[in-house]
């Protein structure tokens, strides 16, 4: 399965939604058709520059690692895989934001990836061959197959540290739902979330899927009438030290496979800032009712 | 406000005006600031390379009701936010005593938007204990409109293939066996790829499957660490001087090659001062030596060297069965 059939195109580059949309048919998110990927290659449109970090060879040489060390328990790839993503191809929020890049990765990049990762669990029918969602080639930033590591990386990491987005994408409930709110946009909340988390996958809290899901609604609700930011202050990021960060993508050697990579130095949350957030989570969490899940069928996606 | 607040919440009208703005600090048109559209064109700018945008931010806010309100601790902030970027930036905003106007810089980073930032403000206080509560907003927010990505480097080095053996430069023929040569003579640093060495070029220009690509990956990794060598040698040996000695920078590529490699030749020191040990170690062959180490890695980290050099060997292993150590 991690040997792909064809050579992938050398360089990153950009699919417009619509154009990739229309490769996704019924057989290709089934797994049963290849993607056309000399069409798809010609509908792209090459990225700026000859820059190193737009190769693809060193995402696929991560995503064929992961498919191999993750066979027995594909979710567990995620978090593995973000902060590698996200050391990889290293790039600013303003490109991260092209869904043309997340496009042409799934399509013709590694689409065996989203196949492997993303085909639902379970039985299927005869009749119906499983699918997969066509969001997780082409969808928005928290559901796109490649997207939503590249975002938790990014939205989770403290600094350099990318120890909070390996437990943010430990857990799919927080990586699903987490990822779409706006209050994650201030790095001392996220981070008290991925600190809630990590006290209670620690202490072996039973419930926890429910328990993040309360967590984050709960985040959000108080989010609309309260601003994090003034409760919560915390200092601007280092833009120059991110640039060249991203710089340094044309000489960095390949991501380690044993130990988190670096990300950006741009600056760590204040201590006090994500302090002062945890205890008030701590205390949301304690109040949320837990969805009741006695009818509702849980599924890992 | 649309939301339902559990609190009191200011009835006046909270206002913003963008009253000006600058671009890497230079003031931008006053046509490309619409108010009564509130709307910044930062798109219309002429210059495709900018990193900083900086809007002098005014805010009037009902003052009688703040003063006569339930909140404490009343503050004014910006909230410059992008949905597609996930970015959202606050800046607190600052009042005079006696003034009725909060007044702030709001910052916009390019390499932080996409295509279209939405600035709003919110007044917040503090009631019933509780800090941060929002009980003011601006009705419509401000637009700030950008697009394009950021423009990227280009490359620094000329690549030509000359046959050395019987080609028609004849200095090259006493080096018939070199795969390759530097040439720094030229305006523009060269390297030679050497046609008459067999299957050279072929491998460079046309490696196919994992394992050729490798390995071209890896002798252009080489080849590159040893032009970024030669053309540091050359450069260093290049340098112009004030009266009373001290080296500087020269123009061209050679200040280019200088200012890439120095900061990891001398990590510890300023460029100036890095240029300055450098040319006087090599000049009196203090520590000469183990400079080159320094010259070495860094021409080697320049020319991506660990990188490919660990691709070859994951490559090579996978090759051989994927026996992992």
């Amino acid at each position: 399965m991690n040997s792909y059939p064809v050579d992938p195109p050398e360089r990153l580059a950009s699919l417009t939604t619509g154009r990739a949309t229309s490769f996704l048919t019924e057989g290709v998110r089934a797994g049963q058709d290849e993607i056309p990927q000399v069409a798809v290659v010609r509908a792209a449109t090459p990225l700026d520059g000859y820059a190193v970090r737009w190769s693809t060879a060193p995402v696929r040489e991560i995503l064929d690692e992961a498919m191999d060390r993750f066979a027995d328990a594909r979710t567990d790839a995620d978090a593995w895989l973000a902060p590698r993503l996200h050391a990889t191809v290293r790039m600013s929020r303003a490109e991260a934001a092209d869904p043309g890049l997340w496009n042409f990765l799934a399509l013709a990049v590694a689409p065996d990836y989203v196949l492997w990762r993303h085909v639902p669990a379970g039985q299927s029918e005869e009749a119906a061959p499983k699918k997969v969602n066509a969001a997780r080639f082409v969808g928005p930033h928290y559901s796109q197959a490649f997207a939503r590591l590249w975002w938790s990386a990014e939205m989770f990491r403290d600094g350099p540290d990318y120890g909070p987005a390996v437990v943010a994408c430990g857990n799919q409930d927080m990586i699903n739902t987490a990822l779409r709110l706006d209050a994650v946009d201030h790095k001392p909340t996220a981070l008290a979330m991925a600190r809630v988390l990590q006290q209670w996958t620690e202490s072996g809290t039973n419930r926890l899927g429910d328990r993040v899901n309360a967590l984050c609604t709960a985040v959000n609700t108080a989010g609309s009438t309260l601003m994090y930011e003034v409760i919560a202050p915390d200092d601007a990021p280092d833009h120059a030290a991110r640039a060249a960060w991203i710089d340094e993508a044309e000489t960095a050697a390949s991501v380690p496979w044993e130990r988190l990579p670096d990300g950006p130095d741009d600056g760590s949350a204040r201590r006090t800032s994500c302090s002062a957030l945890t205890r008030m989570f701590e205390q949301f969490a304690a109040e949320a009712p837990l969805r009741d899940r006695a009818r509702a069928g849980a599924t890992a996606d | 406000m649309s939301t339902v607040y559990a609190y009191p919440t200011l009835v006046g009208k909270v206002e913003a005006t963008v009253k000006g703005a600058h671009i890497d600090g230079k003031p931008l048109q006053l046509s490309l600031i619409s108010r009564s559209e509130r709307v910044v064109a930062l798109h219309q700018v002429e210059r495709e390379d900018w990193t900083e945008g900086v809007l002098d931010l005014e805010v009037s806010v009902p003052a009688g009701e703040v003063d006569d309100g339930p909140w404490a601790r009343v503050g004014c902030f910006a909230v410059l936010s992008e949905g597609a970027t996930n970015t959202r930036v606050v800046t607190r905003l600052d009042k005079q005593r006696d003034d009725s106007v909060w007044r702030g810089e709001v910052r916009v980073h390019r390499s932080c938007h996409l295509a279209r930032a939405t600035l709003d403000v919110c007044v917040v206080g503090t009631y019933g204990g509780i800090d941060g509560r929002v009980i003011g907003t601006t009705d419509a927010p401000w637009v700030v409109d950008l697009h394009g990505r950021t423009p990227t480097r280009q490359r620094e080095l000329d690549i030509v293939e000359v046959d050395f053996r019987d080609g028609p430069e004849e200095w090259l023929r006493r080096f018939a066996d070199a795969p390759w040569l530097i040439d720094t003579e030229r305006e523009q640093p060269t390297i030679l790829l050497n046609t008459s060495f067999e299957g050279l070029s072929p491998l460079l220009s046309g490696a196919h499957g994992p394992l050729e690509k490798a390995t071209a990956g890896l002798l252009a990794a080489q080849i590159a660490a040893d032009a970024w060598s030669t053309m540091f040698h050359s450069a260093l040996a290049d340098l112009e001087f004030d009266e009373d000695g001290t080296p500087h920078l020269p123009g061209g590529w050679q200040g280019a090659v200088l200012r890439s490699l120095l900061p990891d030749v001398f990590p510890e020191l300023p460029l100036a001062e890095a240029l300055a040990e450098a040319h006087s170690r090599r000049a009196d062959g203090r520590g000469w030596g183990e400079v080159q180490s320094r010259i070495q890695f860094a021409a080697a980290r320049r020319g991506t060297l660990p990188k490919n050099l660990t691709a070859a060997i994951r490559a090579v292993s996978r090759a051989q069965g994927g026996a992992r150590r």
